[in-house]
């Protein structure tokens, strides 16, 4: 559902990302690992047609992200960890704005937005204005209005910033219940324990290059170490790091 | 849904629910707002009037003047419009968070640079309007010009704003997509623009002709440029005129003439976007600063300031290295600035300096009032939201070991050296280029620095009465209650100060005042003048700094 091929992007004498291929099959929900400044946003950039690579491809569900942008963009949705959202809409409207975005079908819309909102909270806030929610909120009603559209691809850049233990809990269930719905989902985080929790393949980048990928047990064989995530990644990222 | 109708059904219900917001604020807040604006619809329209009128009493050219004023009214709002839109066109296409995040849902970039150029532009003009209608109404009752006059100008008006704000979008396009980023272009461009403005300074000294068009163009630059017959703001004075008095197939034909250009302007606009957005979207957010910067900023002023205290000492260099690190901050007091000083420098071109005295002496309290006008607007756009802006990192300052009241005063001690500096510098630039005596250089300076101190010590208190630490963004603080309470006492207390003054030099100029009176008024306006200041200054500042001790953060 995502293939990835050399892909390598450099700002002046930075070499941000170098090389990257990766295959993501459909209903995989794949974790991107790395330290600050390996190159994990700038790749999820290129993947959401947000930056141009320097070289190499990128296809979503078939689709090339810089000859079929639309075509692509159409099929995926993209929680960034900093959202922007309008603060002058209220959700019911910003969902509607979403839903005309992406073409949901007007049938049954009202009713969908009312089922999401409960499912996730919000329905008490429905006619507060954005600016007025949490973070928390904010960041529920960004979840709503991803899946309203009912995506193949889903990316996620640090999905557990600033949720309750409660908000946290419904992430995790609804990430792993929409892989198994057959949803392909990227996300990168710091959180090594829902890392190893709920991906199914691991992808770690140190410097701009992927230095390991596989389950938990391919990259346990492959460092030696037998413990938990974290231990597996500061071996990794050390040795990333000492190499560099 | 096609996604432009998207777009505008999203500000469709945004607008609704700011007319919800406006509902929830108190009344108070409301009737001030919409007396201040009628207030100042009311204030433009009377000087306009009192304009028009005084030409008039001139006689001789001044017809001609009048006739001409009009499309000289546009080419300056066109120009200004223009420049305005090539900013906003920057920030809103390329720099705003929603266009980050519409690149990531399925929108035509065709419909993306449609809908951010229309609202570049509405964000632009919305305030000229202010501008256009006591101008026009002004200039109808003086020319005793019917109703239709207004409806005339309405219809000409918004295809022309549509006109100048498209020229100021592709001029961002192409900036953003072509213009080389590094110093040394820039660096020759603004030598280049500084030694072309000399030039035509020169070049404009040494042409005195006779011909009543030249003299007229001595007194009002661009006249000449304005009446230009290719000029869209020409068409549009034009147009408005002949539709007004009845001329309607010239009226039409202009009115055409306007519309298709308009047209062709936002299809450029429509083809260019498209074809460089993202070329130039890549290069701007691709962008590496490969420059070799220092570790520090300043360095050798920390050596300098040791004779501060250590916490002050800081705040003061976290300050300046802030502001010189944000281009947006600098940049615009430098183009205020350095507008007026190029104004000021040029006097003597205009021959200002040989006027008669009664000329010269409005002009300099003319000029105290443009430097104050600048003043309390950088004020209200700068010093104002700093405390704000320390946002979510004030729990630094507050944790720190200093004192509420000392922040504050640090504050405003560097705000005003700055502010002080600068209208010091204008006014004796300005004052040397006019040749006046020097008890009016002196008061000019004086009265300038006095209205820098107390507008700077408004917008520090009332910027710590109404501090804002939740909003990130520097325009919604300025544009809130306290931001408009700020921006409205500093006007007034501007006028407070300098009125006294200007009254009392125009009376004895004109031979209304005698040598005895002139002198007890100008005792009595001093005396004002030093209460008034140190009311202003001292009064804000103590409410900010027992509001700021005062508050749970």
């Amino acid at each position: 559902m995502i293939r990835i091929q050399q892909l390598n992007k450099s700002f002046g004498p930075l070499h941000a990302v170098r090389n990257l291929s990766l295959d993501v099959p459909a209903g995989e929900l794949f974790c991107f690992l790395g330290p600050n400044g390996a190159g994990k946003t700038t790749t999820i950039k290129m993947l959401t047609g947000l930056m141009r690579p320097d070289s190499g491809t990128v296809h979503i569900g078939g689709y090339d992200i810089r000859t079929q942008t639309v075509d692509a963009k159409r099929i995926m949705g993209y929680i960034p960890d900093m959202p922007f959202l309008y603060e002058k809409l209220t959700p019911v409207e910003f969902l509607k704005f979403i839903a005309d975005l992406y073409n949901v079908p007007s049938s049954n819309l009202r009713l969908t937005i009312e089922d999401a909102l409960k499912q996730f909270g919000l329905n008490d806030m429905r006619s507060a204005l954005i600016g007025e929610l949490s973070h928390g909120m904010r960041q529920r009603l960004l979840y709503v209005a991803t899946f309203l559209h009912s995506p193949k691809v889903v990316f996620i850049d640090e999905p557990l910033i600033g949720l309750d233990p409660h908000s946290i809990r419904m992430i995790k269930n609804l990430l792993r219940a929409k892989t198994q719905e057959g949803m392909t989902i990227l996300l990168t985080t710091h959180i090594l324990a829902l890392a190893e929790e709920i991906a199914d393949r691991i992808g770690i980048i140190s410097n701009g290059s992927l230095i390991a990928l596989g389950k938990m047990s391919d990259l346990r064989a492959q460092t030696g170490v037998e413990g938990k995530l974290e231990d597996v990644f500061l071996k990794l990222t050390e040795s990333g790091n000492e190499t560099a | 849904m096609n996604s432009l109708s998207a777009l505008w059904l999203k500000d469709l219900y945004a607008l609704r629910n700011l007319r919800r917001m406006f509902q929830r604020e108190p009344i108070f807040k409301v009737i001030f707002i919409l007396a201040f604006a009628s207030g100042m619809m009311g204030g433009f329209f009377y000087l306009f009037l009192d304009g028009f009128r005084f030409l008039s009493d001139m006689g001789g050219g001044s017809y001609m003047i009048t006739r001409r004023l009009f499309a000289l009214f546009f080419f300056g709002l066109g120009s200004m419009l223009v420049m305005s839109n090539t900013v906003t066109s920057y920030s809103t296409i390329f720099r705003s968070r929603e266009t980050t995040f519409l690149l990531t849902g399925p929108i035509d970039i065709r419909n993306l640079v449609t809908y951010k150029f229309i609202e570049s532009t509405l964000l632009s003009s919305w305030a000229f309007v202010f501008l256009i209608v006591p101008f026009s109404a002004a200039y109808a009752w003086h020319e005793k010009l019917g109703v239709m006059f207004a409806l005339w100008t309405g219809l000409f008006s918004i295809p022309f704003v549509i006109l100048c704000g498209g020229l100021g979008t592709l001029l961002a396009l192409i900036a953003v997509r072509w213009l080389p980023r590094n110093r040394i272009f820039w660096g020759g461009v603004v030598i280049a623009a500084l030694l072309f403005l000399g030039f035509t300074l020169h070049q404009h000294r040494t042409e005195l002709r006779d011909e009543t068009s030249f003299v007229l163009n001595r007194v009002l630059p661009g006249l000449q440029l304005a009446s230009y017959p290719l000029a869209p703001n020409n068409w549009v004075a034009e147009g408005i005129m002949s539709l007004t008095g009845g001329q309607f197939a010239r009226g039409a034909l202009l009115w055409c003439t306007l519309l298709a250009n308009t047209l062709v302007i936002g299809l450029l606009v429509q083809w260019l976007g498209t074809a460089t957005f993202h070329a130039a979207y890549q290069r701007l957010i691709g962008a590496s600063d490969t420059r070799k910067r220092q570790p520090e900023l300043l360095a050798g002023l920390d050596w300098f300031l040791t004779f501060l205290p250590h916490d002050v000492r800081g705040m003061v260099l976290k300050d300046m290295r802030s502001f010189l690190r944000d281009p947006m901050q600098w940049s615009q007091a430098l183009i205020f600035f350095g507008l007026l000083a190029l104004y000021f420098a040029g006097f003597r071109s205009f021959h200002y300096d040989q006027f008669p005295e009664t000329w010269r002496n409005l002009i300099v309290f003319l000029n105290i009032f443009s430097v104050s006008s600048v003043i309390c607007s950088l004020a209200s756009r700068f010093v104002f939201p700093q405390l704000s802006m320390e946002g979510h990192s004030f729990w630094i300052l507050g944790l720190a070991p200093t004192g509420m009241g000392r922040i504050l005063a640090t504050k405003f001690l560097l705000a005003a050296l700055a502010m002080v500096s600068v209208s010091a510098g204008l006014m004796s630039l300005a004052t040397w280029m006019l040749q006046v005596g020097p008890g009016l250089k002196l008061l000019a300076i004086g009265v300038a620095v006095a209205i820098s101190l107390s507008v700077t010590a408004l917008a520090t208190g009332l910027g710590a009465v109404f501090i804002d630490l939740k909003q990130p963004n520097p325009v919604a603080v300025i544009s809130g209650f306290g931001g408009t309470i700020n921006l409205v006492l500093s006007l007034g207390l501007m006028l407070g100060t300098l009125l006294p003054f200007a009254l009392t030099w125009h009376w004895h100029v004109t031979g209304r005042l005698s040598s005895a009176l002139f002198i007890r008024g100008n005792i009595l306006a001093t005396v004002w003048l030093l209460t008034l200041t140190l009311i202003t200054t001292l009064v804000p500042l103590w409410l900010g700094s027992r509001s700021l001790k005062r508050r749970e953060y």
